[in-house]
């Protein structure tokens, strides 16, 4: 049972998979078209009204994705929590710091490799962010260009309608690839969390992801005199949104626990953890 | 007895002669009488031995050939109350079975009653083919029957509206002798039977093929299928049609000669032509921007040969309207949307859809309240930098940059990540 640190709250959770929901659906319901001769899309051609329901649901859910860029700014401006990621998430020269001393590392031009240690959110979630935030300015403006050509084109002549069309597409494409090699190293096939990180899910970091990824925040946390403090923006009302953590530190009891995901959680991550651990037999 | 001692005067009148005389008429009689057997109407002489199944010769060639008529079938036909030598002018009696190769007939003549059908059959193509040595092409029975004609009107003919695919089959669909005869691709038997035509009814090879006369090669210009003819041929049955093709760009074109312009054949086919709806049609919505225009339009030769410098193919399926059409979306506009269909006219003709001064219009029609904008500007672009109008050329350059920007971008994380990973499976490999 080892100390977890939390990451994501609740509601920053339920953010994320709506993100990754409506993003996904937009990848697959948008490259549909511009790849409509595609093999992957052959079967919405038998369809009826197969490309209709496919337009439908992209602007659906670009739709739904300028509604949670809405929450996420009432969020960010509106609570303490919100605010204090916004803080966080600023980029400076410590993170151009950190990039170039990893990469060293990597190409063992630092020997041994030196240990970087980096703040609550390091250079590769600082760069997501950024790009998450450029790319939906992009693609909403861009999208609802394409979507009300005839309005446009009231004003506009054609060629910026054309220019809009192709910037949403190779933006699509830019920020998909992003997602794959970038966020998605970050979360799947790092082999320091490899098969998966559970930050998403369960909401928590173990000390050895802190450790790795925000040894800085780490630090700062352990310093604090009061040992192990979260912050719980639910509590804001109490302590400043941060408390003592109540939850998690179940104990053993007599008879058998009742079952949660919690626990289901738990053992995948023992799990995790000895593969992570794994040194060799 | 001595005829000098008769008196009767009868006598004297014949002389001597008499008898002679008598058994003179007695022997025609005979003869007379006998030749009754093959004269008008009775032909039990000769269905005594042709009404055998079996009855057989050999002919030119070495191959069997069944001497066999069914005596109710030719009563039946409409030359039943003729006699056998009306046709078969040179067998009289029963001599010709004997055998011997110049004992029967070679061929009966219908000419000798159907003068005038002769003179027109042998203008037709089956006639020159035959003329110039073939011998199987079709003759008055190939297509007709031998001893079983019938009215064209009986549905039992083998000219039947409804019978004559399957007379014209006969040879046209027979692969081997297509091959022979070198007509081309058999026809499968059941390609006009399925088409829309043949469902009708109403149609066969004849409506449009004609008959006799008007049978006449490809390349003849009085034939009903020779190429700047077609439309009129079609127009025949479908005349609304042919009146705004003809004055089409396609239309013109095509009357003047100009091989590559197509024809009503050219889209719709010859003898398979399905309805619109049918998705195997060539002019079924969702094919026609695949194949039946771009057959043409995106064809190498076609644009080199006529100096087409739009891409008008390439630019449809880039822009959404092409996207969405090839994934399947029939509400997108095609080739024909916007372009019509038999009215297509170039755009300096001021009837056509495309006219600078109808496009807002044509636009309008799926997009309701379509500005000027619309039109204004080059319909097919295709955007490269190196593109004729501004529009192309900016989103060309938005394409170059944008491309280089993922290259790097995506490049550099990639490679960045990989070290990244490179290096910590190494680690975990110690």
């Amino acid at each position: 049972m080892t100390k977890k640190y939390l990451r994501m709250t609740l509601n920053e959770r339920i953010q994320h998979l709506n993100l990754a929901v409506n993003f996904t659906l937009l990848v697959i319901t948008g490259f549909a078209l511009s790849f409509s001769t595609a093999f992957w899309v052959a079967p919405i051609k038998d369809l009826s009204m197969g490309m209709t329901y496919r337009g439908f649901l992209h602007r659906l859910c670009g739709v739904a994705l300028v509604f949670l860029s809405g929450y996420h700014i009432l969020y960010l401006a509106f609570t303490e929590r919100g605010r204090g990621i916004v803080k966080d998430m600023i980029p400076g020269l410590k993170d151009a710091k950190d990039l170039w001393e990893t990469l060293k590392n990597n190409f063992f031009i630092n020997r041994p490799a030196k240990v970087v240690k980096m703040p609550r959110f390091n250079f590769r979630e600082k760069l997501e962010y950024l790009g998450l935030i450029w790319g939906t300015i992009v693609m909403t403006v861009t999208g609802f260009i394409l979507w009300f050509k005839t309005a446009w084109l009231m004003y506009f002549p054609m060629w910026t309608w054309d220019v809009a069309e192709a910037i949403h597409f190779y933006e699509a494409v830019l920020a998909t690839l992003t997602i794959i090699v970038w966020h998605l190293y970050s979360v799947v096939w790092n082999p320091d969390v490899y098969p998966m990180s559970w930050a998403w899910i369960t909401g928590d970091l173990t000390e050895h992801e802190m450790e790795e990824e925000h040894g800085m925040e780490l630090e700062r946390i352990k310093a604090q005199p009061k040992g192990e403090m979260r912050e719980y923006a639910e509590a804001a009302a109490v302590g400043g949104g941060r408390v003592y953590a109540i939850r998690r530190e179940t104990t053993e009891q007599d008879g058998r626990k009742t079952p949660s995901p919690r626990r289901f959680y738990k053992i995948v991550q023992g799990f995790n953890e000895t593969i992570k651990n794994w040194k060799g037999t | 007895m001595n005829w000098r001692e008769e008196e009767n005067k009868a006598w004297r009148f014949f002389g001597r002669g008499l008898p002679v005389f008598l058994t003179m008429a007695m022997m025609l009689g005979l003869i007379l009488g006998g030749m009754a057997g093959v004269a008008r109407g009775d032909n039990s002489l000769c269905f005594g031995c042709h009404q055998d199944e079996s009855l057989k010769k050999q002919d030119a060639r070495g191959r069997g050939l069944s001497l066999f008529v069914a005596e109710a079938v030719f009563k039946n036909s409409v030359h039943g109350k003729l006699s056998c030598s009306d046709c078969h002018t040179r067998v009289k009696d029963d001599k010709h079975a004997e055998g011997g190769q110049k004992a029967a007939d070679k061929r009966v003549n219908c000419g000798t009653c159907h003068e005038k059908m002769e003179k027109e059959y042998l203008q037709g193509l089956h006639s020159k083919m035959i003329m110039k040595g073939t011998e199987r092409a079709a003759n008055c029975y190939d297509c007709h029957g031998k001893h079983n004609v019938l009215a064209s009107k009986n549905p039992k003919s083998m000219t039947h509206l409804s019978n004559i695919d399957k007379t014209c089959d006969r040879c046209h669909s027979d692969v081997g002798f297509v091959k022979e005869h070198g007509l081309g691709e058999a026809i499968p038997k059941e390609e006009f039977r399925k088409s829309v035509h043949g469902k009708s009814g109403e149609v066969t090879c004849t409506s449009c093929h004609g008959s006799h006369s008007s049978l006449r090669s490809l390349i003849d210009p009085k034939s009903t299928i020779f190429r700047s003819s077609i439309p009129q041929t079609c127009g025949g049955c479908h005349p609304d049609i042919t009146k705004q093709f003809v004055e089409s760009v396609h239309g013109v074109l095509a009357a003047r000669g100009r091989s590559d312009s197509p024809t009503c054949t050219t889209c719709h086919g010859f003898h398979g032509i399905k309805a619109k709806v049918d998705p195997d049609s060539p002019v079924n919505e969702k094919r026609i921007a695949l194949t039946t225009c771009p057959q043409c339009h995106a064809a190498e030769r076609i644009s080199k040969e006529y100096k087409l410098t739009t891409s008008p193919v390439k630019s449809y399926y880039d822009s959404f309207h092409g996207l969405s059409y090839q994934g399947g979306d029939t509400y997108s506009a095609n080739c024909a949307s916007c372009h019509g269909v038999h009215d297509i006219r170039p755009s300096s003709d001021p009837k056509s859809m495309i006219h600078k001064d109808n496009l807002q219009k044509t636009c309008g029609k799926c997009h309701p309240g379509a500005s000027e904008n619309f039109a204004k500007e080059k319909m097919h672009a295709v955007a490269s930098i190196r593109g004729e109008e501004f529009g192309e050329k900016v989103v060309g350059w938005v394409r170059v940059v944008y491309i280089i920007l993922i290259v790097l971008v995506i490049g550099g994380l990639t490679f960045f990540n990989f070290t990244d990973w490179l290096r910590k499976t190494i680690e975990r490999m110690h």
